[in-house]
C-alpha cells in the first residue's frame, strides 16, 4: 500500500525540468503561456478547445521539449483515471434530463445533462492538467522563484520556500531509507505494526529536520547571515519576451478564445 | 484530498482565491514578524515545510483498501499555530502542483481553503478545547489531527457540491458525501494514531523541540512545560 506512496517520486517532475529541450527558453513566456492557456480551458464551456488544449501541450511537451513518451504516458494515467472516473461518475448520478442509455440495474441511467456534463469537466481537467504538466516538465523550480518575485510575492515567503525546495529533497531520500529499513524488519506487515512505524518515521523524520534546521542556522550565521538570503542571478536575457513571440502568444490566445465562442454551444447530445 | 486543476468552474476558483488570500497574507505577516525577531526561526520554518511535504506524500494504509495520505494539518497546526500552518501549507500545495502535478494552479485556493485554513483551524481550536477540558496532550493530538483531517474531506466535499449542485445543492451533497465523508472515517483515524506516535515520540526524545516551538508558535506555556516534564 505504502510502497506507491513512494513509488511516485520517481515520478518527481524536477529532474524532467532541469534536462528538457525548453529549459533555457524564456521563463516569463513559458510561465505566461502556461497559465493564459490553462485560463482558457477553464472558462471553456464546450469540450472541444480543452481537448484542442491537451492535444497541442501533449505534442509540445513530446516534440518540443522531447520528453520520454513512456514517462509522460505513465504520468499521464493517474489524472485520465479519475477525470475518467469522474465523467462516467457524473453521467450516471448528475442528470435529469433524458435518459439515452439504461443500464439495466438500480434503475440507473445515463443522462443526456449529466453526460454533457461529465465531458466538458474531463475536458477541462485534460486541458489544464496539460498545461500544468507542461510548466511543471519544462521550468526548473529556481527559475519560477523569479517569476514569483517578479509577481511581488513577499520575499519572507520565498527565502522560506526556497529553503523548502531543497530541504524537500534530502527528506525525501531519508524518508525513502528509513521506509525500506522497516520494511525489512516486518514493520509495515499488519495496519496495527504500518501505523507504528510511520509514526516513527514521522518522528526521526521531524528531529532530523529540526537539527537540520538548527545546523543550517549556524552555518549560515556562520556566513554573516543578517537575516536576507542574497542569490546571484545571472544576468541573462532571459526575462524579456521579445516583440514577435509576444505577437505569436497573442494571437494562439485569441485564436483559442475565437474558438471558445463557435463551439461554445456545442454538446454531443 | 486535492481538487485537480480544471475540476471546478472559474466562478468557484475566484472565490476561493479570495476568500483563501487574506487568511495566508495575515499568516505571512505574523511569520515576517517572528522572524524579524528571531531570524533563526526561517531555516526551522523552511525544514518544517518541508517534512509536512514529505508527510503528506507517505500514504497512509487504510481498511477500506483505498490510500490515503496524511495532511499534516494536526501536527502543523498543533506546532505552529494556525495561521502560520496555513502560509506553510500553501507553499507544500504550490510544490505538490509543480513537482508532483498533484492539485492545481486554478485550484490552489479551493485546495488552500480546505487543506491550509479549515483543517488547520478546526485542529487547532480542538487541541486548545480538549486542553481546557483538562485531558492529556496525546488525546488532545489524536482528535485535533482526526477532526482536522476528517474536515477537510467534508469541506471539499462542500466545495464540489457547490460547484456542481445538480440537481439541487442537497442532492449533490449527499453523493459527495458518501464518497468523501464515509471513506475518510477510517483513513482519519489512521492520521490520528500516527499524529500521536509521532508526537509522544517527540515528546520523549526531544522535549527541548517542543519548549523552543513556542518562538514559532502562539505563546504555550503550560503545555510546553507539561511536555518538558514528562
Amino acid at each position: 500500500m505504502i510502497d506507491e506512496g513512494l513509488n511516485m517520486f520517481d515520478n518527481i517532475l524536477d529532474t524532467y525540468a532541469h534536462s528538457n529541450n525548453l529549459k533555457d527558453m524564456n521563463t516569463n513566456f513559458k510561465v505566461l503561456f502556461g497559465i493564459l492557456t490553462m485560463l482558457v480551458s477553464l472558462i471553456s464551456t464546450s469540450p472541444i478547445v480543452p481537448f484542442i488544449i491537451a492535444i497541442f501541450m501533449s505534442g509540445l511537451i513530446l516534440f518540443k521539449a522531447k520528453i520520454p513518451w513512456k514517462f509522460y504516458l505513465k504520468f499521464l494515467v493517474i489524472p485520465f483515471s479519475f477525470a475518467l472516473l469522474t465523467f462516467v461518475f457524473m453521467a450516471i448520478f448528475f442528470g435529469i434530463g433524458t435518459h439515452i442509455l439504461e443500464l439495466g440495474i438500480f434503475n440507473l441511467a445515463v443522462t443526456e445533462d449529466g453526460f454533457n456534463l461529465g465531458l466538458l469537466v474531463f475536458a477541462r481537467v485534460m486541458g489544464g492538467f496539460s498545461c500544468l504538466s507542461f510548466l511543471a516538465l519544462t521550468t526548473p523550480m529556481t527559475e519560477l522563484f523569479s517569476v514569483l518575485r517578479l509577481i511581488k510575492i513577499p520575499k519572507i515567503v520565498l527565502e522560506i520556500a526556497m529553503l523548502m525546495y531543497r530541504y524537500i529533497f534530502v527528506f525525501l531520500s531519508e524518508a525513502i531509507t528509513m521506509y525500506h529499513t522497516q520494511e525489512t524488519r516486518l514493520g509495515y506487515s499488519s495496519v496495527k505494526k504500518s501505523i507504528k512505524s510511520l509514526g516513527m518515521l514521522g518522528s526521526n523524520l521531524f528531529i532530523r529536520t529540526w537539527m537540520k534546521g538548527e545546523q543550517s542556522y549556524i552555518t549560515m550565521e556562520s556566513r554573516c547571515y543578517d537575516g536576507t538570503i542574497k542569490t546571484f542571478k545571472k544576468q541573462r536575457n532571459i526575462n524579456t519576451i521579445r516583440n514577435s513571440n509576444l505577437a505569436l502568444l497573442v494571437l494562439f490566445e485569441v485564436m483559442l478564445i475565437i474558438g471558445l465562442y463557435f463551439t461554445g454551444s456545442f454538446s454531443v447530445f | 484530498m486535492h481538487i485537480m486543476e480544471g475540476f471546478l468552474p472559474w466562478e468557484w476558483c475566484l472565490l476561493w482565491y479570495l476568500i483563501s488570500i487574506p487568511v495566508v497574507a495575515y499568516g505571512v505577516i505574523r511569520i515576517k514578524r517572528i522572524t524579524d525577531e528571531k531570524p533563526e526561526t526561517k531555516p526551522l520554518l523552511a525544514v518544517s515545510g518541508a517534512f509536512m511535504f514529505v508527510l503528506s506524500s507517505l500514504k497512509l494504509p487504510s481498511v477500506t483498501g483505498s490510500c490515503s495520505h496524511p495532511t499534516g494539518n494536526g501536527l502543523g497546526a498543533v506546532l505552529f499555530g494556525p495561521a502560520v500552518a496555513s502560509v506553510m501549507a500553501a507553499i507544500v500545495l504550490v510544490f505538490q502542483a509543480l513537482l508532483l502535478a498533484h492539485g492545481g494552479l486554478t485550484t490552489l485556493g479551493a485546495n488552500i481553503f480546505s487543506m491550509g485554513i479549515v483543517g488547520p483551524v478546526v485542529a487547532w481550536l480542538v487541541f486548545k478545547g480538549i486542553k481546557k477540558i483538562g485531558w492529556g496532550p496525546s488525546i488532545g493530538i489524536f482528535f485535533a489531527a482526526l477532526l482536522g483531517n476528517w474536515l477537510t474531506y467534508i469541506t471539499t466535499a462542500l466545495q464540489l457540491s457547490l460547484a456542481f449542485p445538480i440537481p439541487t445543492f442537497g442532492e449533490a451533497i449527499v453523493k459527495f458525501m458518501v464518497i468523501f465523508a464515509y471513506t475518510q472515517v477510517p483513513l482519519a483515524i489512521a492520521e490520528g494514531l500516527v499524529t500521536v506516535v509521532i508526537f509522544d515520540y517527540i515528546k520523549k526524545r526531544r522535549p527541548d523541540i517542543l519548549k523552543k516551538l513556542k518562538v514559532i508558535g502562539p505563546e504555550e506555556e503550560e503545555r510546553i512545560e507539561e511536555a518538558g516534564v514528562a
